[in-house]
């Protein structure tokens, strides 16, 4: 076959391959580069130009007039001559631009675009679409004033300012975008977010494990900085709702009936089966019969040995006033009554949290009253001290006055000595009687007891209890009553049936969850983490074999949303290439090359027939026009920039070789040719050169073959 | 001039010829007649290596020609002029073209290689076609125009591969007034396949009668048809006689 070519023709093939390479890649790429300029420009109609707007507000369709004519207000109060258009409205969502002046794109500003646009009427959200910029998703706080300073320390980088969870990096021209954009990831690639998972339901002491296994990975990782940031970032609301519902089932436990059972001898319980008891019913178990109507299911909830504590989950003991205590029964799957188990004790807890309350209740009312009660008899207290104290200075007045007039008659003032003594052993009597006491019977000296009483410091006291009540009056017990009241009545009015159900069922999904328990999250600067070395020495270090170890980055670098879309479209345009090339080199193969393999397949006909097999089955023009499609479609594809998703250059070229192979096992088909004329041509001798260029060519069909030989064809 | 030893040559299963010797001397005209699939076609294909034969050898002048590759072999047709049944003209030359072109392409220039075309057309008498297109004539001059190209390059070798089989009866007579009249007029060496018996009868030097891949009678025709040894022979003897 090889000698078809040695004449010359080789050359005219060979330009022919090189034509159809460079025709084809600039066919393929040009083609896929207008589509991509159509889709580009479409795209700029749509999003604006390169840098005109920087945020793209997106609002509820119903409020989009009100939204303009706020960001109208924005622009006249605030930033004067930003830009602003509206675009497409999707799904009842409108889309509005806003683009700030120069003089406004500063760090302050950028960095608060939350505020700046919160009073836009029906905003549900804005995209930041600055440009030129490089936005890292999902900063972690812990080092996001570091990264923003090292960021601002790069060449070429305006300034780095944060939105919401998000970093953006502004940069001074598209030019430096790349090498800002590896920098940015070199600088990411340094930080790595260690985190221990702990399942739902572990009560973990975050800052102790914390420093536990801060210590463990200082020493497995060879960083040169660890630190914890556990507490940096603990704000999903998804973790927040989880919390919730563990509060609720811990609330629901303490709310619900207290179950504790007392097994008998022998007697062994496990964790989570069934046993019945009597509870308000008046129907006992019975083994072998079914549950009764007012009977209590119990589900046990752990068990300590002989005993157990457990749960209502059917039947209701909310009206039991005390303790029940009763015997229980195992209750078989089918509902039946088994074997008895034990003694089971059952508290109401709801009968005795509303009987505290209503206590409590009692008490204050009470404490009110004798707060009332006791500032009057305080009032009452100091009169009679008043009293009291005005009595003894009178008796003293009288003491005096009676002094005075024994004095006086003892001087003898005009009456008889007969009235004179008796005048004196009256006013001596009284005398004694007023030195021995105010009243009969107290003995001697009572005046000077009662002179003696220490009136000021008694009504200190009682002034100091006047203030004490005067605080308790102060304190707003109606206010507690009301409010005490305000839980009575918030108190859930739950059956011990529904909180059991509820409890289980609050269970059931927190167990079903894949969802963040208590974490721990360290921060590593510049360490290599291996955590498939690192799980199984921290699960022994905590002694903990559910604990799960992740590495995660502390950001990642996006593409702004218009570098986005032309990376689509780019891959659109490479896909058209790649498809283009296809066509093109498959178009090539029919219209050209097929005429060339035609001739090579009846040149080999006329010649000795091989012995040999494999040569028989491999046949040369076959393999030869595989290998010319494979070349031509994987240069082609190549040159023209093409790349179809998931398929990769060897794929292509296994492509092309089976399009060549093909166009050669068909080739009569697709260019028959005039053998008579070229068995003329060879009898005449012409070289298979001349040939081709005076007799196949010029009536094969109608394409780059053709057109190329017309420049060397003579007639 | 020519000499074929033991000539084998096989297509797929089929033995096209089985051991084929031949000699022809310079100027002799030998016509080889045989039934359809003795081998005869591909005999003078072999001559001029349109078909590659398995085996055996070909001499012109003494020397081997199965070793002729490139160059040497285009030099070694173009001295052989080759008359094919289906006349294999390039539609879409017109007949001067047709019958100048390979002088062209062989170094000619074209006003020599113009003026041997036009000798050879007026040789087979179709000078005055020389515009048209052969699709534009009759099998006839078709063929004719064949003949011209074969002699428009002087050869020293023709070789005629039923030149009239393709023909209607009313066409082969001018036909082969034209191939009488070059075998009297020239020196050529000639190989004719050809069906037709009084034409052998009348130009041929020597008849070979070929059957299975081999000669099986060679001799002048009056000894041929007068006093056939094959039954090939005795065959073409009632023929005639018919």
């Amino acid at each position: 076959m090889l000698h078809f070519f040695r004449d010359g023709f080789y050359r005219d093939f060979t330009v022919l391959m090189l034509v159809t390479i460079a025709i084809g890649a600039v066919f393929s790429s040009g083609l896929a580069w207008a589509v991509d300029s159509h889709f580009g420009d479409s795209i700029n109609q749509m999003i604006g130009d390169n840098g005109e707007y920087d945020v793209i507000l997106h609002v509820r369709e119903e409020a989009k007039e009100a939204a303009l004519r706020e960001l109208q207000r924005l622009t006249e109060h605030q930033f004067p001559k930003a830009s602003m258009n509206e675009t497409l409205t999707i799904a009842g969502q409108s889309n509005l631009f806003f683009g700030f002046p120069d003089e406004y794109k500063t760090q302050e500003v950028l960095g608060g675009l939350t505020g700046i646009f919160n009073g836009i009427p029906g905003l549900n959200g804005y995209t930041v679409i600055l440009e030129p910029s490089i936005l890292i998703r999902g900063v972690h706080p812990s080092v996001r004033s570091e990264l923003q300073d090292r960021f601002q320390a790069i060449s070429g980088v305006k300034f780095a300012f944060m939105d919401g969870l998000n970093m953006l990096v502004l940069l001074d021209s598209m030019e430096v975008s790349r090498t800002v954009s590896d920098q940015v990831k070199q600088i990411l690639a340094e930080y790595q977010i260690l985190e221990l998972r702990f399942p739902m339901g572990f009560e973990v002491d975050t800052q102790q494990i914390s420093d536990h296994v801060l210590d463990l990975v200082s020493v497995e990782v060879n960083a040169q900085h660890i630190s914890n940031v556990s507490s940096a970032e603990y704000g999903e609301d998804l973790d927040a709702f989880l919390k919730t519902l563990v509060e609720m089932r811990n609330f629901l436990l303490s709310y619900a009936s207290k179950v504790r059972i007392q097994a008998d001898p022998g007697v062994h319980l496990v964790v989570g089966e069934q046993i019945v008891v009597q509870g308000m019913g008046d129907v006992l178990p019975v083994v072998g019969d079914e549950f009764a109507t007012g009977q209590v299911v119990v589900e046990v909830l752990s068990v300590q040995g002989d005993q157990a504590e457990g749960m209502i989950i059917k039947g209701s003991i909310v009206d039991a006033t005390s303790v029940l205590e009763q015997a229980g029964f195992r209750m078989r799957s089918s509902g039946d009554v088994s074997d008895l188990v034990g003694t089971v004790e059952l508290e109401n807890e709801q009968y005795r949290l509303a009987y505290t309350i209503n206590e409590s209740l009692r008490l204050l009312h009470e404490l009110d009253e004798l707060a009332m009660e006791a500032t009057l008899a305080v009032d009452n207290a100091d009169a009679i001290l008043d009293t009291f104290q005005e009595a003894l200075m009178q008796l003293e007045v009288l003491q005096v006055q009676i002094r005075q007039l024994n004095e006086g008659i003892a001087q003898g003032g005009g009456q008889s000595a007969s009235e004179q003594l008796l005048l004196t052993l009256l006013l001596n009597g009284l005398m004694k009687n007023l030195a021995q006491g105010a009243l009969p019977g107290q003995g001697e000296g009572s005046i000077d007891s009662l002179e003696n009483l220490d009136v000021e410091s008694m009504r200190l006291s009682l002034t100091n209890m006047a203030e004490q009540i005067g605080n308790v009056q102060e304190i707003d017990i109606r206010g507690i009553i009301d409010q005490i009241k305000h839980v009575r009545d918030s108190l859930p009015r739950l059956d011990d049936e529904e909180i059991g159900r509820s409890i289980r069922l609050i269970n059931t999904y927190l167990g079903g969850q894949v969802i963040p328990g208590e974490r721990v999250q360290l921060l590593v600067h510049q360490g290599t983490i291996d955590d498939k070395v690192l799980e199984p020495k921290i699960r022994d270090a905590l002694d903990n074999p559910y604990v799960n170890i992740y590495e995660t980055s502390v950001g990642m670098v996006n593409p702004d949303a218009r570098s986005e879309l032309f990376r689509v479209l780019k891959e659109i345009r490479a896909t058209i290439a790649g498809m283009l090339a296809i066509g093109f080199v498959m178009g090539t193969l029919i219209l050209d090359y097929a005429t060339v393999f035609s001739t090579l397949k009846w040149v080999r006909t006329n010649k000795k027939v091989p012995r040999n097999k494999l040569v028989k089955l491999l046949n040369p023009v076959i393999v030869f026009g595989g290998v010319v499609g494979m070349i031509s479609l994987a240069l082609v594809y190549v040159f023209s920039g093409a790349e179809i998703p998931f398929v990769n250059l060897g794929v292509i070229s296994g492509l092309g070789f089976i399009m060549g192979a093909l166009i050669v096992i068909f080739a009569e088909k697709f260019s028959p040719i005039h053998t008579n004329e070229i068995m003329a041509g060879q009898s005449l001798g012409l070289s298979d050169v001349q040939i081709m260029r005076e007799i196949v060519i010029p009536v094969s069909r109608p394409g780059l073959l053709n057109l190329l030989n017309r420049w060397k064809q003579r007639f | 001039m020519l000499e074929i030893r033991g000539l084998h040559k096989q297509y797929g299963k089929q033995i096209a010829l089985n051991g084929l010797d031949l000699v022809v001397s310079r100027g002799e005209t030998l016509v080889i007649m045989g039934p359809s699939g003795c081998g005869k076609s591909t005999t003078i294909r072999c001559i001029n290596r349109l078909s590659e034969p398995d085996s055996g050898e070909i001499l012109v002048d003494g020397q081997s020609i199965l070793g002729f590759t490139g160059r040497d072999l285009r030099e070694f047709r173009r001295s052989v002029g080759f008359v094919f049944q289906q006349f294999n003209l390039i539609s879409r030359l017109s007949v001067i073209d047709n019958v100048m072109f390979h002088l062209v392409l062989a170094g000619l220039p074209k006003d020599e290689a113009n003026h041997r075309a036009k000798m050879a057309l007026d040789k087979v008498g179709l000078l005055h076609h020389g515009h048209k297109q052969p699709a534009n004539l009759s099998g006839g001059e078709q063929q004719r125009v064949g003949i011209a190209r074969a002699l428009a390059s002087s050869p020293s070798l023709m070789l005629w591969d039923e030149p009239t089989a393709s023909l209607d009866p009313i066409l082969v007579g001018e036909v082969l007034e034209v191939m009488e009249e070059l075998v009297r007029t020239t020196q050529t060496t000639m190989v004719i396949v050809t069906h037709e018996a009084s034409f052998a009868q009348k130009v041929a030097h020597k008849i070979a009668l070929m059957d299975k891949g081999v000669v099986v009678e060679e001799g002048p025709p009056r000894l041929i048809f007068e006093n056939p040894q094959s039954d090939i022979g005795r065959k073409y003897q009632r023929l005639i006689a018919s």
